[in-house]
Formats: structure tokens, sequence, C-alpha cells
């Protein structure tokens, strides 16, 4: 089954509830964060307008993990099928992004490929774009097409729920008596409904379009001030990487338990001054502006030179998340404008 | 780690790895030969290990024996923090964690065949570069002249003495040693690395350069090699960085777009045009 017609999304979501632990989206001062669903009580859900302030990274590569029990070895834990709804289209990219580091060939991490494994990807269009949304800055759009295993769009009366995987498609031919069909009217209004959201989102961005593709305006602005100009009120607290859904590094660390030593991941972040100091004393990102321009550089250039896509979807949470007032958007405008504009950028290049 | 057990393994599990013969080599370096409890380990010189010490933490350490030698391995560990701590308490005997060997750049030891090979080393930067020496000497008849710079600080940092003037007495190697603040110990060439380049005697625009010492180094190191006009292709430097999954994911050891543990540690001088941030 393609696509299917739901008036409310309750049955629905208990449906997938039945199977398997599900999360949603909840509003809390202003934000939207996933929270457990509990299809006994009498919970309403209410589709998430924008997605939510934390990022879906958490769900496959969680905050701090076990990697490695020594010396004794241990397997992935066995992960229960989980669903989360609410996943939009930049949640969707990200999850790819992070694909491609951890599911690399020869250095497959088993515990973050036994989560994705697990994941069942409800996905929902966007209908009112965030203050800092600006995933059309970056090629992306307020809805998704491919990478969900159902996708959730409102309309006038009801919700459309698109099959994206087998799996997904499974899931509506086997519940079908919830579902009406989808007449081709509905569609429209679907494809309507997408279309102002993004002509929004658009009208919101004007500001920050880019006259080069990004990567060249990050590259030719390597020599550029305006690093460290934007980065003059980077207070280092790193909330940028920290809700960034496709920043990944991490710090590999032991312990101690009783019985067994283990060796844990957790979350690290390329502005933190120490993150790349060496042995001997030296670093080679000593200023908050180097370490900006690590991270940009990263997202737009050695990342694409590596894996062939950007490491940003444009989701705007770092924007929201920053206690220095740091930018995103404005940082790559300054250097567009720079690149383009009187030429400085140019200049160095060629220096 | 072999191809056949790559695929479905814990890239973050270390393998256990036996202490066969450890001793203090001066005040902070000390000497390990380890044997991997369970099968062989085949690396290239070059090559680095993830040296885990259980429950204490990690250190990425290149390792400084040639693979020609049999008998395990070796290491020597400079003490600088918790984990070269943990190390230098070890003994025969102890064991320890090892996930390895890391690292695609390694030393051109095919591409050195037939041509001079010339070792620059700085204080600590002989212990990687003498896996590559002794590899060259075993394979002897494989290479061209050999020459080895060794640049040491004071007389009692000096590493590997004995191997050292072993080299020394070799009619087919030129080494050379200087010690930059000496004392009566010492009667041959003083000051740093850099004053012994113009004594090399085999000719060094067409040889391979290794080089290796402490970040300072390289700068003036590679200012004399440019006077010798050395092409930047036939430059190798080890550059050091904070390796620590080892497997090009949790970006520690990343130097612009490079990941220092997959495509280093040892990198080719032309290939960091593109790469500002790694001297």
């Amino acid at each position: 089954m393609e696509r299917a017609f739901i008036s409310r999304l309750k049955p629905f979501l208990d449906a997938v509830a039945e199977k398997m632990d599900l999360y949603v989206p909840r509003k809390v001062e202003g934000h939207y964060v996933c929270e457990r669903y509990e299809p006994g009580a009498n919970d309403a859900v209410e589709l998430n307008a924008i997605r939510a302030c934390t990022p879906a990274k958490e769900f496959l590569f969680p905050l701090r993990e076990l990697a490695a029990v020594f010396p004794e070895a241990v397997e992935p834990k066995e992960v229960k099928p989980f669903a989360v709804f609410g996943l939009k289209a930049c949640d969707l990219r990200s999850m790819e992004i992070l694909d491609k580091v951890f599911t690399e060939k020869e250095f497959e991490d088993p515990f973050y490929i036994a989560r994705r494994q697990a994941m069942f990807v409800i996905a929902s269009d966007c209908s009112e774009p965030g203050e800092s949304c600006f995933c059309n800055i970056l090629d992306g759009q307020p809805y998704a097409e491919s990478g969900f295993d159902l996708n959730v769009s409102q309309v006038e009366d009801g919700y459309i729920i698109a099959g994206g995987s087998a799996q997904g498609k499974s899931f509506l031919a086997a519940h079908a008596a919830l579902f009406g069909d989808v007449p081709d009217a509905l569609l429209a209004e679907r494809q309507r409904r997408r279309d102002e959201v993004r002509n929004q989102l658009e009208k919101a961005n004007v500001d920050f379009e880019l006259r080069a593709p990004v990567q060249e305006i990050v590259e030719r602005g390597y020599e550029s001030d305006v690093f460290d100009a934007c980065a003059a009120t980077c207070v280092e607290c790193q909330a940028c990487t920290r809700v960034c859904p496709t920043c990944h590094c991490f710090y590999l660390y032991d312990t101690a338990q009783t019985d067994y030593f283990a060796k844990m991941k957790m979350w690290d972040s390329c502005m933190r001054i120490g993150y790349a100091a060496v042995a001997g004393g030296g670093n080679p990102r000593k200023l908050l502006g180097d370490r900006l321009r690590h991270r940009l550089m990263h997202k737009f250039a050695y990342f694409l030179e590596r894996y062939g896509v950007d490491m940003c979807v444009g989701c705007g949470r770092c924007v929201d998340a920053e206690a220095g007032d740091v930018d995103i958007r404005v940082v790559l405008k300054r250097l567009s404008d720079e690149l383009t504009g009187k030429g400085k950028a140019v200049a160095n290049k060629t220096k | 780690m072999c191809q056949c057990c790559a695929e479905k393994k814990d890239i973050y599990l270390p393998e256990l790895a036996t202490v066969m013969d450890a001793k203090a080599m001066n005040v902070t370096e000390r000497y390990l030969r380890l044997a991997m409890d369970d099968g062989p380990f085949d690396f290239v010189p070059g090559q680095f290990v993830e040296v885990s010490v259980a429950g204490i933490g990690e250190a990425p350490i290149t390792i400084s024996s040639s693979p020609t030698q049999n008998g395990g391995f070796e290491l020597v560990v400079r003490k600088v923090g918790n984990v070269t701590k943990a190390i230098h308490n070890l003994n025969k005997g102890d064991k320890l964690g090892i996930r390895g060997p890391l690292g695609d750049g390694m030393y051109p030891v095919d591409e050195a065949k037939g041509k001079n090979v010339v070792f620059i080393c700085g204080g600590i930067g002989l212990v990687p570069q003498r896996s590559f020496v002794n590899y060259v000497l075993d394979n002897r008849d494989d290479y061209g002249e050999v020459t080895i710079l060794q640049g040491t600080k004071e007389y009692d940092q000096r590493l590997f003495t004995d191997e050292v003037a072993a080299w020394d007495k070799r009619d087919d190697v030129q080494m050379l040693e200087t010690i930059d603040l000496p004392d009566k110990r010492w009667k041959s060439n003083v000051g740093v690395v850099t004053k012994l380049i113009p004594m090399i005697k085999s000719e060094l625009k067409s040889a391979v350069v290794l080089v290796c010492g402490p970040p300072v180094m390289y700068k003036f190191v590679l200012m004399s090699l440019e006077e010798h006009e050395v092409p930047h292709e036939n430059i190798f430097l080890n550059l050091e960085r904070k390796m620590k999954c080892g497997v090009g994911k949790c970006g520690h050891c990343q130097i612009n777009s490079t990941y220092t543990c997959m495509d280093g540690p040892v990198f080719r001088y032309s290939d960091l045009a593109t790469m500002p941030e790694a001297i």
C-alpha cells in the first residue's frame, strides 16, 4: 500500500505502539522534544510544525555509550525495534550523513548499525518554518520524499500517510482497516501546503542566500578574518556541536568496573580548546576562530571531499542553542559577501 | 587486524598482548617488547597501535621495531600523561590491550628501493624512524646509500645508543649525531640536527628523505631541504596528532580534511600543501 488517509493520529500511533516503543514530539517551552508515547493513556499527540530541538542522532549514537568490554568482548545488545514519529526532512538527511561515517566499509560501528536497523522512521512535513530553519539554503526542503518508512502530511480533514519502504508499506497494508483512500484532490492539497511552506522558508531566508557554492565560499574564505570576527562572541559552550544532528566527533575513554574494564564513547566537540591538543603540548587550533573555521570547513569542504555530501542540513538547531550568538547563516553569508563582493577572499586565494 | 575478522568485529575492542621485555631507557622513556596473545602481528614501518591499559585509557604509539625482526614488536613510550604513566609501570609478563596496526600512511618501503635514503631524526623522532632504518638495513641490497642524522637535546636523552653505535660502525651507513646542549662526555657534533644536513655525503637531491621530530624541527629541516633542492614528493614526515578512535570517526586527529589515523601518520610533504594545519 503506497499511501493512506486517516482523520486522527491516535489510532495510527496506537497501531505503531502495539509493535514497538514509539517516541513522539511534545512541545516544552516553545520547543519540541521527543518523549515516549503511552498508548493506553489519553495521549493527545500534536504534529510538530518543525524538527525537535534535540537531534535525531540521540536515537542512533547516544551521548554516552559502551564501546567495548575488555578483556572479554561484548556483542551489541539486541536493540528492540523502536519508532520515532515526527522526524523532518532535515533529520532524515542527517541520518544519511551519519550512516556514511558509521557504516563505512571495513570500519563499521556495530552499535550504531544495530540501532539504525531497529529504527522505524515516521517522518512528517513541516507546517511552519522555524525562525532558525534554513534547509532551503542548503538544497533541502521542508518535506521528505525518501529516507522514511512512513511519512505523515497534514491536510484539511486529516493526514496522508505515505509508505517509503517495504516495511512502511506493509504496515499500511496490515492496518488497512484504519485507513481510507487518498483521492487526487488530497494529493493536490498536500502539494499546495508543501509549496506554501517552501515559499515561506525562502522568504524568511532571503537575507541569507549564498551567491556561490558553499564549498567554494568556505574554501576560498579560509584566510578570511570573518571566522575570528564571528567567533568573538563565542563562549565555547559547545552547544552548537551537541545539538547538531550531523556532528559526530566523540571521545573514547576507559573505566574500571568491579569485574571488567569498559571502553566508553562520549560526544565531544571540536569547539573545545583541548580537542585537538597533542601530547607534546602543541595545539593546531588555539583560537576560537580557528575552531569555528574548522567546524565549517569540516561541514562544507572536508566531509564533502570524503563522503560526497555536505555535513550540514540547515536545521538551525545550532542557531537556537548558541549561548554566544554565533549564527552559522551569518558566518556563511559574510564569507559569501566577501567572496562575491569586494573580492577580498579572492585576493587571499591568489596570494 | 586481519581482513577476515575485520568484518563483524567491534572496532573499539583491544586484543590482549603480553609484555615480553621492558626497561627504562632514561628518565622519561620506557622500552617495551610485546607479543600478541592470539596469533601473528603483521605491520609495515610507520604504522601505529592504540595501546590500552585496562581502566586507564589508550594512547597511540608508533611501532619502533622492524617487521623483518621476529619475536614480537617494540614500542618506546615517553611519560607525558596518565596513560603513558601507566604504561611505564608495566613489566615483563604484564598484559595490555592493543588495537592495530593502524594507519595507511606508512614509510615508503617500496618506493625508496634503489634510491638513497636519508633519515633525519630529532630526539624521540628516532623511535618510529628506527622501524624503517632496521627494515632498510635488513634488506640492505635493495636500497642506495643510507644516511642517518640524529639530533638530541642532552646527552642523557640519547636513545638506542648501542644500536646507533653499531650503525656508526657499518661501512654502508653514514651515521651522524649531534647534541644541542652537550656536557663533557660528548666529543662530537654540537648543535641542532639541521647542522648535519650539509655533511651528508650521498646525493640528497634524488634521495628519499624521512623526517621525524618535534614540531619546531620540521620548519628548519624543510627550509634546509629546500635549499638542497629536494623535491617535496621525496620528503616524508611523521605527524603527531591525538589519534583517539584510530578508525577515522572520532575527529580528534583531523588535520584539515585528513584523518591522521587513516591517511597518516607518515605523510608525503607534497600532500601537505592542502593541509595548512599540518606543520
